[in-house]
């Protein structure tokens, strides 16, 4: 088992799909970085002032993640911080589902999806944090074959399919709850 | 045989992807659906006085100190508007409310109502540049009429008896409420029912 998670072929999977996820939700944030801050604002943890200086760190961060993993060099260290960014979400979700705030918007999928947060983002943001963590160890060397290249292709898209998916069934659980009159 | 493996694995692949791609075309029309089917009225919500019954009357104090009297004949009706500074979807209606308050006027005065810390409560006016609403922050209030969830709002005709109530998430439910006023009905769902009714 451990053979199979170190082999080169899922570190590229697994960096390939941090890459796309970590680029598109910087790009989603950055085009309405406004909107952005509103949602940060709205998780109460930070006091007015800090909430766009803590917007810009954000999206800077995972820029910064998706473009060290992009590079060999830096891509173990990318990966540990992507996972701390992700813990970092996780913790702030739960601290506000504590509170009973879950009609906020989750910030998590872009202007297009509106997601309020649940106990399954949770769940969404541990699986990610424990493929980080797996992304950052080190890896088996072997040549990649063209079948490698096909494979690693088909498995991204696949996660990123799957992940949308996901997210759609996430956003759609509370629709689903607000159709029941008098739930509470 | 190694040949019939590869071949094998590329078409799997190949399934799996366009299953992936049904899976999110599924959960999509599935958030398209609850969209669609989404209550097109304003929710109501059990508890409180009953349309068709008056509210009881209140003498309170706006914000800026002003009093103001609820319940009893008046010169317009009154749309109560509850909302809370902590509540993302109050503000998404505050322009609708805003628009309301010019194209109703001839009809309806609109009260905003909310409860909780008053420094809060100012700041919100101050950021959402609501000086020119009533703005009642009353516990009793939100009680009398057992308001559960927000934004809520309750319509009350100009002899004093409540017209329409219920959640408003939209401009559509609110102005449902409006609709449910002038038909005479009590509430979108009611419309529904009847209509439902006559049709069997």
């Amino acid at each position: 088992m451990d053979g199979l998670l170190l082999d080169p072929l899922v570190n590229l999977i697994l960096r390939w799909s941090f890459i796309l996820l970590f680029g598109l939700s910087a790009l989603h944030k950055l085009r309405d970085f406004a909107g952005f801050a509103r949602q940060l604002a709205d998780y109460r943890l930070l006091p007015q002032g800090l909430v766009s200086p803590a917007a810009a760190v954000v999206v800077g961060s995972e820029l910064a993640i998706a473009c060290g993993l992009l590079i060999p060099a830096t891509q173990a260290a990318a990966a540990t911080i992507a996972a701390m960014l992700l813990a970092a979400y996780a913790l702030a979700i739960g601290v506000n589902l504590a509170r009973g705030r879950r009609n906020i918007d989750c910030g998590c999928s872009g202007p297009a999806l509106r997601q309020t947060l649940s106990e399954g983002l949770l769940v969404r943001n541990g699986v990610l944090i424990a493929a980080a963590l797996f992304c950052a160890m080190p890896t088996t060397t072997r040549d990649l074959g063209p079948w490698d290249w096909f494979m690693a292709i088909a498995a991204v898209l696949t996660v990123a399919l799957l992940y949308t998916g996901a997210n759609t069934l996430l956003a759609n659980g509370p629709l689903l709850k607000s159709l029941t009159p008098d739930y509470d | 045989m190694t040949e019939t493996l590869i071949i094998s694995n590329v078409i799997l692949w190949l399934l799996v992807l366009v299953l992936g791609a049904l899976v999110v075309a599924l959960a999509r029309q599935i958030g398209v659906l609850h969209e669609r089917i989404a209550p097109a009225g304003a929710l109501m919500l059990r508890g409180g006085p009953k349309v068709g019954e008056a509210l009881p009357e209140f003498d309170l104090q706006t914000l800026d100190d002003q009093p103001l009297h609820l319940g009893g004949a008046s010169a317009k009706s009154t749309l109560l508007f509850f909302l809370s500074p902590d509540c993302p979807v109050c503000k998404t209606l505050l322009p609708v409310l805003k628009s309301s308050r010019l194209s109703e006027a001839d009809w309806l005065n609109i009260v905003l109502a909310s409860d909780g810390d008053v420094q809060q409560q100012h700041r919100f006016v101050l950021e959402q540049e609501l000086g020119m609403f009533p703005y009642l922050v009353s516990t009793e209030l939100g009680m009398t009429l057992q308001v559960a969830k927000l934004p809520y709002v309750v319509l009350i005709d100009d002899t004093g008896v409540i017209r329409g109530k219920g959640l408003v998430n939209s401009r559509e439910h609110l102005e449902s409420v409006f609709e449910a006023k002038e038909r005479g009905v009590e509430s979108i769902q009611e419309y529904l029912s009847q209509q439902l009714d006559e049709a069997v």
